[in-house]
């Protein structure tokens, strides 16, 4: 039998995002895959070098669409960590809750998404359905749906008020209510147990050699979370755990996001709970207008536990009032190109969506 | 020359039933899936849309696949009995081998037009297709031979008439099990719409279609509905009038979407692993006990 060359992406129903992998197919296996980001055409990091320190609060968003409050978060603490700024206390508790609101939305579009491979469109429709009511908190926090811009350096946009409150604690009651839906119907089916267990597997020594993190790494048994690890924020403040499986393959990855939902529901909780009330939400980097502000010479890493694993900023500053040069570290960057040059082959055609869906491959990221 | 009208009648039904269907169908998936979910007339306006775009073709075989194809399913969808004698089209031709053999010609002219477009998407899509034909097929026709010695005839509606005294989905539950799980396999639902995976093969078959050519493919799949599920109903549900056939119809239909819209699909290998493993077996243990006159 001949090998095929099979374009999958950027046209392709199973691919998400600005991203092409071409693989050369014998029968249904696939021989050989050659990832091909550079469709973006937008370059991210040198874009940020020609704007203002607050204008790039307007384009670091869109570095990952499912969840961009992770970029304003490591870029504001990068910042930070440079100027030295105190960030008010309610203004760091705001920032959990909307940072694990973000976690929440790109699961339950992940966990729901893994109906889009699988053919199973129910699941995609219910988690899109559940996600567009955490949408709707952010509109109410930020006055926008996917990029907020509500994470500034030295604290959040605005206060959240006790209505917000209240809509926040209705919606973790809710979500609640469905996660028995879905555990039935994705979890429990047998035709997914029979496509997703044992499938895709990534061992340990594979995600440590490529630097995968998140649920990659959790997933072969290393409980490695940056929450954790290096705690940012108050997250050392709340009680929660973290979710590890052994099997390294597609369903311990999609169960464990499915896990980490419940977590960031307790998280969220006890973040309502314990955040102090107080007006004051934010302090300014320097005086004067805020497209004048400077930062101090320095530089400085900022790392968050993104929905798909570590994701960091490096932000240098040469003073002046536009930074001097900031990297980003996109956490789907190992797997999404050396996984899929590496590990891909020898997996059927059906596998590769799935592979891509369970890795979270987040294109952007890789094509900064 | 009753029997042209009949004919006629029967594909006016065909299209204008099985379109209504499909949009209550996806009315109710819609529902499944917490969502409103497009009017139910919405496949009507899919169709006429596409037949009234301008279409890109792929060669000559690709044009002959596309026409075989729709003649093929319009030839099967003509002869089909209608849930009783009355609307039975030619009573000559009505015989299972008949409306099998001319039912595979729509589909061999498929997969040649699709295979002719030259894409490797739809190469694999047909290849797929034609694996599940092969899957579902077997345990189907089991069922149905051993319903044909069993009433010592192959003609639809004959075996219509003789389910008077009970329907054949009484008589021989096991068969009609069978006949379901391979229905849903003829009808692409889930968990075996593999040929057609959007995710993974970026829809097969359709993959080189614009418009008139999928607006052609799509009546060719809405005859071919109709022509699996009468075949069902008939063999298995019994005679009655023309309104009971359309109601048994729907409720067949509506069966298999609320299926569909809850599963995920197979791998290929799992679907003929499956097909030829409980329906299968399924079928024989249905076969030894109609030879053996164990019916109920």
């Amino acid at each position: 039998m001949g090998e095929v060359k099979l374009f999958f992406g950027p046209n392709h129903p199973g691919m998400h995002g600005n991203f092409s992998v071409h693989m050369y197919v014998e029968g249904d296996i696939v021989k050989r895959a050659r990832p091909l980001p550079g469709f973006l055409h937008r370059g991210f990091e040198k874009l940020m070098e020609r704007r203002f320190w607050y204008s790039n609060i307007a384009l670091i968003p869109r570095i990952c669409v499912p969840e961009p409050d992770i970029n304003e978060a490591c870029y504001a603490m990068a910042i930070e960590k440079i100027a030295k700024l105190d960030v008010p206390e309610r203004a760091q508790w705001i920032r959990m809750i909307i940072l694990e609101l973000a976690r929440m939305a790109n699961h339950l579009m992940a966990v729901g998404g893994i109906g889009g491979p699988l053919g199973l469109y129910t699941a995609s429709h219910w988690g899109m359905a559940d996600r567009d009511r955490i949408l709707d908190i952010f509109e109410a926090i930020s006055g926008a749906r996917i990029y907020h811009m509500y994470i500034v350096p030295g604290g959040v946009r605005k206060n959240i008020t006790p209505k917000i409150e209240e809509m926040i604690w209705k919606f973790l009651e809710y979500i609640e209510s469905r996660f028995d839906d879905y555990e039935n119907l994705i979890f429990k089916n047998r035709i997914v147990h029979s496509r997703l267990k044992g499938r895709i597997i990534l061992t340990r020594e594979h995600a440590l050699e490529m630097g995968v993190t998140g649920v990659g790494l959790r997933a072969t048994g290393v409980p490695y979370d940056v929450r954790k690890v290096d705690p940012y924020l108050f997250y050392d403040k709340v009680d929660f755990i973290v979710p590890t499986a052994t099997d390294g393959d597609a369903f311990s990855r999609v169960y464990l996001k499915f896990q980490e939902l419940k977590q960031s529901v307790r998280i969220i909780r006890q973040a309502l709970e314990k955040m102090p009330q107080s007006d004051k939400v934010n302090v300014p980097i320097s005086k004067g207008s805020a497209l004048r502000h400077r930062v101090p010479k320095g530089m400085a890493y900022a790392h968050v536990e993104s929905a798909r694993g570590e994701y960091g900023f490096f932000v240098v500053s040469d003073g002046k009032n536009k930074p001097y040069r900031v990297a980003v570290r996109g956490a789907s960057y190992p797997q999404g190109l050396y996984g899929i040059e590496k590990y891909l082959p020898g997996t059927r055609i059906e596998d590769v969506p799935v592979w891509l869906a369970t890795m979270d491959v987040c294109a952007p990221e890789i094509d900064r | 020359m009753t029997g042209v009208y009949k004919a006629i009648f029967n594909l006016a039904i065909a299209f204008f039933f099985v379109l209504t269907l499909e949009g209550i169908g996806r009315k109710i998936t819609a529902r499944v899936q917490r969502r409103i979910g497009p009017p139910w007339y919405q496949s009507f306006i899919d169709v006429f849309k596409a037949l009234s775009k301008h279409p890109f073709s792929n060669g000559w075989i690709f044009d002959f696949g596309v026409l075989m194809a729709l003649g093929g399913a319009i030839a099967t969808a003509a002869i089909v009995p209608m849930g009783s004698t009355f609307w039975t089209p030619f009573p000559n031709t009505d015989n299972f081998f008949v409306i099998m053999y001319l039912f595979a010609v729509g589909a061999l002219g498929m997969a040649m037009g699709m295979v002719g477009s030259g894409n490797p998407w739809a190469s694999i899509g047909v290849t797929r297709a034609l694996t599940q034909m092969l899957g579902y097929e077997l345990p189907y026709l089991i069922v149905l031979a051993s319903m044909m010695f069993y009433y010592k005839t192959a003609s639809i509606h004959l075996l219509i008439e003789k389910q008077a005294g009970g329907w054949n989905l009484l008589v021989m539950p096991i068969g009609a099990i069978v006949a379901f799980i391979s229905l849903l396999g003829m009808l692409g639902k889930k968990p075996f719409d593999i040929a057609i995976a959007p995710a993974e093969i970026a829809s097969g078959p359709m993959v080189e279609l614009s418009g008139k050519y999928l607006g052609l493919l799509h009546i060719m799949h809405v005859f071919s509905i109709f022509v699996e599920i009468t075949l069902f109903v008939d063999v298995f549900l019994g005679g009655g009038n023309f309104w009971w056939f359309l109601l048994k119809f729907l409720i067949v239909w509506i069966l298999a979407v609320l299926i569909s819209s809850v599963l995920p699909r197979f791998r290929i290998e799992q679907m003929l692993k499956f097909y030829w493993g409980v329906p299968l077996g399924l079928a024989f243990l249905n076969a030894f006990f109609v030879l053996m006159g164990w019916t109920l």
